[in-house]
């Protein structure tokens, strides 16, 4: 069963269509990734699915249910949960008070103090920053305010996760230890959506893939499928590119920057 | 958890024991001129601690605290003069107050930026020419407040020291509670926030009008105890922009978004503004400036931040390395 099903979603900011007429499914329990050069709009997708941006065109709709233009909190508590691109830590907050709110304010609203810490312990605990519970969030570095990110999110106990970019800045044993995390959390059972740059990481975790460019579906399938693409190689993949991510397009990238979350 | 209760027990200690002093004063023989000074200091403690949830745990700043003062003190006012009971015309000025805020609140906290601030300048002036002008409350010549009952200062003490220290404890739950985290992630970034399921629109809608409502009383309290009340623009009056500056300077004086912090600067607020109008005029505006200043400059964290410093600074020698 789909999860997930996004129907002509379109966003113009002013006269340049950042996302156009894009549809696509997303089945339950797999994870899903969305691939394309700078200012193809995948950011922007994210911010329209979890309603950060309303959308100028377009359904989407979560098992069955049409959610297009509800709120941020409204869809977290429907069960949608995102990472940003740009680390967003409440600063003044210990890691746990991070953790904390996502637990109170989620899907399950929890309202007992001492039972959302333990929550929130657990979601530390998982992305291995339990022992820095008590520190600021201000003191962690990137690798570890990424997987704060992720933790926050999941202790909102969603159905649905889009993890934005959660690898990009990351050393090589970072990126490996995230992309476990990754799929530990698909193994609770959690549907992801993933954007990211390095190819390696996509392909290795993800079970399908979409391809956009310039706002428009280019492609979609699985990664093996993408890889042999012509269309997708000659737009982003590049004739020997798999050992690292791909050259952005300078002229592009002002698009994507207009969503609010610059690349 | 029973790790918290020893923690829980000293923090709530200090307070009570605060409180009970202060229960105990009046019998100690002080002068009504003291009695009068302390009320005062409640009164505008009150209005610290309100703004504080507000600008200081949600990070809203409001220039327009004086509207829900002076609705306080003429709702209050009007009540008693209708023969009404002044407890029941707190209830009544809170009521109003908080009613008030949503007029501010529901079109300006959906947008972001200075719109909130702008907004509650607009309102303060609107207001002000309206109640100068509006015949039932006696217009811009102000408002007598006849009570028929005998004056005895000691209730009006008492009144007021129950006020602030429902305000502090409102304050400390609000702190203590998961509204409060929300209150603190949305002065911190709004947008993160909403992507955890906090809705901040209607977080800041609550936190603004539970604010006007203790105003409000502080409002009240002030009326029922001067009698007289007039919504002039000057000095006094009670829906004077000076009002809602005085309001604002207390909590950063003090110390922003932290539940001791206003009380601390309503309380130096206070006794100072007492003494300084009485002695100098004009002085106490130029005063409070260049406090203001200095504490922008050098301490953000108002006095009760100095006051930490220096506790850390008496600790350390001891040997408390705490890291």
């Amino acid at each position: 069963m789909d999860i997930l099903k996004v129907e002509s979603l379109t966003k113009y900011f002013g006269g340049v269509a950042a996302l156009k007429d894009v549809s696509f499914e997303i089945p339950e329990n797999r994870i899903c990734g969305f691939i394309g050069p700078n200012g193809a709009g995948k950011t922007t997708l994210f911010s329209l699915i979890t309603g950060a941006v309303q959308p100028s065109k377009g359904r989407v709709q979560l098992r069955d249910r049409d959610v297009t233009r509800m709120s941020p909190s409204a869809l977290v508590k429907m069960g949608i949960a995102r990472t940003h691109q740009i680390v967003r830590p409440f600063r003044a907050m210990t890691v746990l008070e991070n953790v904390q709110l996502a637990v109170h304010f989620g899907r399950q609203s929890v309202v007992s103090t001492s039972h959302a810490k333990e929550k929130a312990m657990e979601s530390l605990k998982l992305v291995h920053l339990d022992h820095k519970s008590r520190l600021l969030a201000s003191v962690l570095s990137l690798g570890e305010q990424k997987r704060l990110e992720v933790a926050r999110a999941v202790a909102t106990s969603p159905d649905l996760l889009l993890l934005d970019e959660v690898c990009g800045g990351l050393s090589a044993s970072e990126t490996a230890a995230m992309l476990d995390l990754i799929q530990q959390i698909r193994a609770r059972g959690t549907t992801i959506m993933y954007v990211e740059h390095d190819m390696k990481a996509v392909m290795s975790v993800c079970d399908r893939i979409t391809v956009l460019n310039f706002g428009q579906k280019l492609a979609e399938g699985k990664p093996e499928d993408i890889q042999k693409n012509d269309a997708v190689i000659e737009a982003y993949l590049g004739k020997s590119s798999l050992g690292g991510g791909p050259n952005a397009r300078k002229s592009s990238e002002a698009q994507e920057s207009s969503t609010g979350n610059p690349t | 958890m029973k790790a918290a209760l020893p923690r829980l027990s000293a923090k709530t200690a200090l307070p009570l024991l605060l409180l009970l002093a202060l229960l105990l004063l009046p019998s100690a023989g002080l002068s009504p001129n003291l009695v009068r000074i302390l009320f005062i200091t409640y009164v505008w403690t009150i209005t610290s601690v309100a703004w504080n949830l507000v600008g200081g745990f949600t990070g809203q700043v409001s220039f327009g605290f004086a509207v829900f003062y002076g609705l306080g003190a003429y709702t209050a006012g009007l009540m008693i003069n209708a023969g009404g009971s002044p407890y029941l015309g707190f209830i009544e000025a809170a009521a109003i107050a908080a009613l008030a805020s949503f007029f501010v609140g529901l079109p300006s906290f959906r947008l972001r930026g200075p719109y909130f601030a702008i907004a509650t300048i607009g309102l303060t002036e609107a207001i002000r020419v309206i109640m100068s002008n509006l015949k039932i409350t006696g217009g811009a010549s102000g408002l007598s407040i006849i009570e028929h009952r005998q004056f005895r200062q000691v209730e009006h003490y008492y009144t007021a020291l129950v006020a602030v220290a429902l305000a502090v404890l409102v304050s400390m739950l609000i702190a203590g509670s998961r509204f409060g985290l929300a209150l603190r992630a949305i002065k911190q970034d709004e947008d993160a926030a909403a992507s955890l399921g906090v809705n901040p629109y209607q977080s800041k809608l609550w936190v603004h009008a539970i604010a006007a409502a203790l105003t409000g009383v502080a409002g009240a309290l002030h009326a029922r105890y001067a009698v007289f009340i007039d919504p002039s623009g000057g000095p006094g009056g009670v829906f004077a922009f000076q009002t809602g500056i005085s309001i604002l300077l207390m909590p950063v004086i003090g110390g922003i978004g932290t539940v001791w912090g206003p009380v601390l600067g309503g309380v130096v607020f206070g006794i100072v503004e007492e003494e300084l109008v009485v002695n100098f005029p004009n002085v106490h505006l130029l005063l409070y400036g260049i406090l203001l200043i200095l504490i922008i400059l050098l301490e953000p964290g108002g006095l009760a931040g100095l006051l930490q410093k220096a506790f850390r600074l008496m600790r350390r020698p001891v040997g408390h390395s705490e890291s």
